[in-house]
C-alpha cells in the first residue's frame, strides 16, 4: 500500500466524518443537544439502500432515494416523537440523552429485524471507471464521496449564510430562549434542522458503505466518531465539522497502519480526552457577538 | 457581645471578560453582626456572596475566617464555617422537604472521601437514625415549616427559600449567606427567616443577608452595605443609609435607571448559555 | 404488638414492617424470586435465563447509584463487568488462589478502574461522559484481544475451577439460588442506601449540584464514589455470569448491555432499585425467552423503552406503586366503614 492511498482513505474516511459532524452541528446549533443517533441514520441511508438493491433487484437510483427518504422521515419522528417531548417535560440534559440513546438502540434493532443482522456490501452510485492518480486507482465510490462531501459543505455554508431559513438557525442557536420570545418559529426551525441533518447523514452513509458494507450495528461507532468530529472541530462554522473529520480520518488510517491492530480505538479515546479536558470548546470557537 | 472579627474581605473584584461585577470590595463581619447588603438589579450582591462562598473565585481579593485565608471550593469554605442559600432556589425538587433539609445537617458527615466510603456502608446499614430526624423536626419548627413529606418541587417559591434557609441553618454556620430570602415569601416565611437569623446572631455568629428592599432590610440588619455597579458606595448605619445621598442616587438617581436594567436578569441567560454547551 | 408498648416514642415512630426502610420492596422481591425460582426447577435454560437476569439486573443495579441518584451517565459499566468476569478467569486459569477471591479482586480492580476513568472525566457531564465513556468500553475490548497474553486474546479464557467454599461446591442450582439472593440482598441495600442521608445527598447532587457543594460536600469526589460502588456492583455481576458460563471473551459484555442496562430501570421504574430488576427480568424475557417475537424480542424491548419514556415515566414499578397505594386506600376506607 502506498503512502498516497493511506492518504486518499484517510481522506474519505474524513469527509465520511465530516459529513457525520455537520448533521451533528446541524442538530445542535437548531436545538442545543448532540444527536447520538445519527450514526444510525447513516446506516439506515447506506443498508436500506443494498438491501434493496440486493433483495428486489431496484436500481441503485431509487433504492438510494427511498433510503435518504426513509432516514428523513426517521430524522424527522425523532424531533417530533421523542426529543421535542422529552425535552418539553425538562429535568435537564439527563432524559434528552437517555430519549436519544433509546432511538439509537430502536433504530438499530428495527434495522436489524426488516434488513438482517449480517453485513451488506454498500452500492456504488457511480459507474464511470476507476480514475488512475499518480501510481495509485481511485474507486469511483471514493471520488463521489469526497466530491459530494465538499459540495454538502459548500451548500450548507451558503444555505446558513444567505438563505432566510438558514439565517433563522443561526438566531435560534445562538438563543432559543430570545429567539421564541421574538416570535421566531423554533419548532419549525428545528424540525428543519432534524430533516436537513437526516439528509446529510443519510447521504454520508450511503456514500460511504461501499467501502466497508453495512450492517445494522454499524450506527454506534459512527455516532461516536461523528461526535468526536464535531468535538475536535468545535461549533463555531460549518467547517469545523470538515477540519474534525479530516483529523479523525487521518488517526482512523494512520494510527492502525503503524501501530496496527487496534489502535484507532486508543487513539480516538486519548483525542477525547485531551480535547475533552483542554479544548471542550473544539477548534473553532464562535466569537461570542456583545 | 463580643467584638471578635469573624470575616474579612479586602479587594475583592471579579471580572467576567471585559464586564467588572466587582470592584476592590471590603468588608469586615464582626460576631453576632448581621450586615444587610442592598443595591439595585446588577449591582453584584449576588456575586459577593458567590466570591465568599467560594461558588465562584474571585478575579482578585482575599478573604479570612476567625484569623485564617478562606480559599479553595466552595465545600472546603462550608466546612470552615460558611452557609448560604441561592437566589434562584437550588432544592432536589423530587426528594420531599424533609430530605432537603437533612442535606445541610448530614453533610457534614460526607465531607472527607473516608467519611463518604463509610457512610455509603453506614447508610445501607441503618438508613434512618432517629437523631436526624429530630434535628429535622426542630429545624422545620425554627421556621414554621410543615408537611415535610410533600416534595420539594410542588412548593411556592416563598416556601422553598424557607427549605433553603433551613438546610443552611443545619449546617450551624459561623457565617449565613441569605441571598434575597423574602422574595417570594408570605407574612410567616418572613417570620421564620427572621427567627433564624436572630437564632445565628445569638449563638454569637454572623448574617449577610441580601435584598432589594431596603426598608425591610433596615428593620432587621445592625449594618448595612450599599453596592452599586460592583463597588460599595455605603457602608455603615442602616437608618442614615436611607438618608444617605448615596442611595439617592442610586435608586432615583438620573442616570441609574438606564443603567441598572440592563444588568437584570443577564447572569440568568448566561448560566444557561452554559448549560447547553457543557 | 408488645414492642409498640415499651417504647417510648411518638406513634409515628412505632415499629412495624412496613415502616422498615426498603422492607415492602425487599418483601415483594423476595416473593418473585421465589416464584422465579420455583418455575425454574432442573430446568437448565431456564436457569440459564435466570442468571442472565441476574447479572443484567447486577449491572443495572451497578448503574442505577451513578445514574439515577447522582445523575451522571457513564457507560463504560460493560467493562466493570467485564473485569469482574476476567477476574474470575485469570484466578481459575492462572493462579493457585481459591476463587472466591476473585469477587473480592475483580470488584476492587472495577472500582480502582472506574475512579481513575472518574478522575479523567470529572469536568464531564451528559453526551460528553457517555461519549468518553462509550469509547473506554470499546477500548476495553479492544484491549482484551489485544492482550493475547494475559487476557486469551478473542478466544478468551475458558475451562474455569470449581468453586471450592471450605470444601463444599456448590452445584449449577445452588449457583442459580445464590445468584437471585445476591440480587435481592443488593437492591434491598441500594435501596436503603437511597433513603439514608448519603443517598440524600448523592440524589442532591442530581438536580442541585451547587447546593451539596455549598453544604460542605466535594461533588467530583462523592460522585467518584458513586461511580466505584456501582462498577464494584457491575464486576460481581461479571463474575457471577462468568463462573455460571464457565468462560469469557472479550464478546461476553458488550455495548449492548449497557444500553439495556440504562432502559431496565426506565422499564421497571426509576424510582426504586428494585425497578432496575424487574427491568432487567423483563429484558431478559423479551430478548431471550420469547419465542414468538425471538428476532424482534429486543426491538419489542427499544420501542417499548420508548414508550414508557414518553407514556409512563415512572415505569412499572412505579405505576404498581400507584395501583398499590390506590388499593391500600381502597381497603382502608373499606375497613373504617365495616
Ligand atoms: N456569568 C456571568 N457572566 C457575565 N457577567 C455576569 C455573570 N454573572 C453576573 N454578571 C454580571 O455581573 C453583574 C453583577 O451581577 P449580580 O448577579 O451579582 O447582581 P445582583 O446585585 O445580585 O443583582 P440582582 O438584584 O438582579 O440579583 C451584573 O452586571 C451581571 O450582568
Ligand atoms: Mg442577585
Amino acid at each position: 500500500m502506498t503512502d498516497l492511498q493511506l492518504w486518499l482513505s484517510a481522506m474519505e474516511m474524513g469527509c465520511f466524518f465530516g459529513m457525520l459532524a455537520l448533521a451533528y452541528h446541524l442538530i445542535y446549533v437548531g436545538a442545543g443537544f448532540f444527536n447520538f443517533a445519527i450514526g444510525p441514520y447513516a446506516m439506515m441511508g447506506g443498508l436500506c439502500t443494498s438491501w434493496l438493491v440486493i433483495t428486489y433487484d431496484l436500481g441503485v437510483w431509487p433504492a438510494a432515494a427511498i433510503g435518504v427518504a426513509a432516514t428523513i422521515a426517521l430524522a424527522a419522528a425523532t424531533e417530533l416523537g421523542v426529543v421535542r417531548p422529552v425535552q418539553k417535560r425538562g429535568g435537564g440534559e439527563l432524559p434528552a440523552l437517555v430519549a436519544v440513546a433509546a432511538v439509537l438502540f430502536a433504530i438499530q434493532q428495527f434495522a436489524g429485524y426488516l434488513f438482517g443482522y449480517p453485513t451488506l456490501p454498500g452500492q456504488s452510485l457511480a459507474s464511470f471507471a476507476p480514475v488512475p492518480v499518480g501510481d495509485i486507482t481511485v474507486q469511483p465510490s471514493s471520488l463521489l464521496l469526497i466530491v459530494v462531501a465538499v459540495l454538502t459543505f459548500v451548500a450548507t455554508a451558503a444555505w446558513i449564510r444567505f438563505s432566510r431559513t438558514g439565517r433563522l438557525l443561526r438566531a435560534v442557536g445562538d438563543s432559543n430562549q430570545a429567539a421564541a420570545l421574538l416570535g421566531l418559529p423554533v419548532n419549525r426551525i428545528r424540525l428543519i434542522a432534524f430533516v436537513v441533518a437526516g439528509f446529510v447523514a443519510a447521504l454520508a452513509g450511503l456514500l460511504f458503505a461501499p467501502k466497508a458494507g453495512v450492517n445494522s450495528l454499524s450506527g454506534l461507532h459512527w455516532s461516536l466518531s461523528g461526535f468526536l468530529a464535531v468535538v475536535v472541530g468545535g461549533t463555531g462554522s460549518v467547517w469545523a465539522p470538515l477540519l474534525g473529520g479530516m483529523l479523525l480520518g487521518l488517526v482512523e488510517v494512520f494510527l492502525p497502519y503503524y501501530f496496527g491492530g487496534q489502535s484507532h480505538v486508543y487513539g480516538m479515546l486519548l483525542i477525547a480526552l485531551l480535547f475533552f479536558a483542554f479544548k471542550p470548546q473544539g477548534l473553532f470557537v464562535r466569537k461570542v457577538r456583545a | 457581645m463580643a467584638e471578635e472579627t469573624l470575616l474579612v474581605g479586602r479587594g475583592l473584584t471579579k471580572r467576567y471578560g471585559g464586564v467588572t461585577a466587582l470592584e476592590g470590595v471590603d468588608f469586615e463581619l464582626r460576631a453576632g453582626e448581621i450586615l444587610g447588603l442592598v443595591g439595585p438589579n446588577g449591582a453584584g450582591k449576588t456575586t459577593l456572596v458567590d466570591l465568599i462562598s467560594g461558588a465562584q473565585a474571585a478575579t482578585t481579593g482575599e478573604l479570612v475566617l476567625r484569623g485564617s485565608k478562606l480559599t479553595g471550593p466552595a465545600s472546603r469554605r462550608a466546612r470552615a464555617g460558611l452557609a448560604r442559600t441561592f437566589q434562584y432556589p437550588q432544592l432536589a425538587l423530587e426528594l420531599s422537604v424533609r430530605d432537603n433539609l437533612l442535606l445541610g445537617w448530614a453533610a457534614r458527615r460526607h465531607a472527607s472521601l473516608w467519611q463518604m466510603i463509610v457512610g455509603a456502608a453506614a447508610g445501607a446499614l441503618r438508613p434512618r437514625v432517629p437523631a436526624d430526624q429530630a434535628a429535622v423536626r426542630t429545624l422545620a419548627e425554627e421556621l414554621g415549616i410543615e408537611g415535610l413529606d410533600r416534595a420539594a418541587g410542588d412548593l411556592t417559591l416563598g416556601e422553598q427559600r424557607l427549605v433553603e434557609v433551613g438546610r443552611a441553618l443545619g449546617q450551624d454556620p459561623l457565617v449565613l449567606l441569605l441571598d434575597e430570602p423574602f422574595a417570594g415569601s408570605d407574612a410567616r416565611g418572613v417570620t421564620g427567616i427572621a427567627e433564624v437569623i436572630h437564632t445565628v446572631q445569638r449563638r454569637g455568629h454572623a448574617v449577610i443577608l441580601v435584598d432589594h428592599n431596603v426598608d425591610l432590610v433596615a428593620r432587621l440588619v445592625d449594618r448595612v452595605m450599599l453596592l452599586d455597579r460592583g463597588r460599595v458606595v455605603f457602608d455603615g448605619d442602616p437608618r442614615e443609609c436611607l438618608a444617605s445621598p448615596q442611595m439617592q442616587s442610586v435608586y432615583f438617581g438620573s442616570d441609574a435607571d438606564t443603567d441598572t436594567d440592563s444588568g437584570a436578569g443577564s447572569p440568568e441567560t448566561q448560566a444557561e448559555v452554559e448549560d447547553v454547551r457543557s | 404488638m408488645t414492642t409498640t408498648i415499651s417504647r417510648p416514642t411518638v406513634s409515628s415512630d412505632r415499629w412495624d414492617p412496613r415502616r422498615i426502610p426498603g422492607g415492602g420492596g425487599l418483601a415483594l422481591g423476595v416473593a418473585v424470586a421465589a416464584l422465579i425460582l420455583v418455575w425454574v426447577g432442573s430446568d437448565g435454560y431456564r436457569q440459564t435465563l435466570v442468571i442472565s437476569a441476574a447479572t443484567y439486573a447486577l449491572i443495572a443495579l451497578g448503574m442505577y447509584v451513578p445514574y439515577l441518584m447522582a445523575g451522571s451517565l457513564s457507560m463504560a459499566y460493560s467493562a466493570y463487568a467485564g473485569i469482574g468476569g476476567y477476574a474470575v478467569g485469570l484466578i481459575s486459569a492462572r493462579t493457585g488462589l481459591p476463587l472466591v477471591v476473585a469477587w473480592i479482586a475483580g470488584p476492587i480492580v472495577a472500582a480502582l478502574v472506574a475512579v481513575v476513568l472518574g478522575m479523567v472525566t470529572r469536568r464531564l457531564s451528559g453526551f460528553f461522559l457517555a461519549a468518553v465513556t462509550l469509547l473506554f468500553g470499546m477500548a476495553f475490548t479492544a484491549f482484551l484481544i489485544d492482550a493475547e497474553s494475559v487476557s486469551g486474546g478473542s478466544g478468551g479464557l475458558g475451562n474455569l475451577r470449581p468453586l471450592n467454599l471450605l470444601g463444599w461446591t456448590p452445584s449449577h442450582y445452588h449457583v442459580v439460588v445464590g445468584s437471585a439472593v445476591v440480587v435481592c440482598v443488593i437492591a434491598f441495600l441500594l435501596d436503603r442506601l437511597r433513603l439514608s442521608p448519603w443517598g440524600v445527598v448523592v440524589r442532591t447532587m442530581r438536580d442541585a449540584p451547587r447546593a451539596v457543594e455549598a453544604a460542605g460536600v466535594r461533588v467530583p469526589v462523592l460522585n467518584i464514589v458513586a461511580l466505584a460502588l456501582g462498577a464494584m456492583i457491575a464486576a460481581v455481576g461479571g463474575g457471577l455470569f462468568t463462573y455460571a458460563a464457565g468462560s469469557i471473551t472479550p464478546d461476553t459484555f458488550t455495548l449492548n448491555i449497557v444500553f439495556l442496562a440504562i432502559f431496565m430501570p426506565l422499564i421497571g421504574g426509576a424510582g426504586t432499585p428494585w425497578g432496575a430488576v424487574a427491568g432487567a427480568v423483563i429484558a431478559v424475557e423479551l430478548t431471550l425467552n420469547f419465542p414468538a417475537v425471538q428476532t424482534s424480542g429486543t426491538l419489542l424491548l427499544a420501542v417499548g423503552v420508548l414508550v414508557i419514556m414518553l407514556v409512563a415515566p415512572k415505569g412499572v414499578v412505579g405505576y404498581a406503586d400507584k395501583l398499590r397505594t390506590r388499593l391500600w386506600a381502597l381497603l382502608r376506607k373499606e375497613r373504617d366503614r365495616g
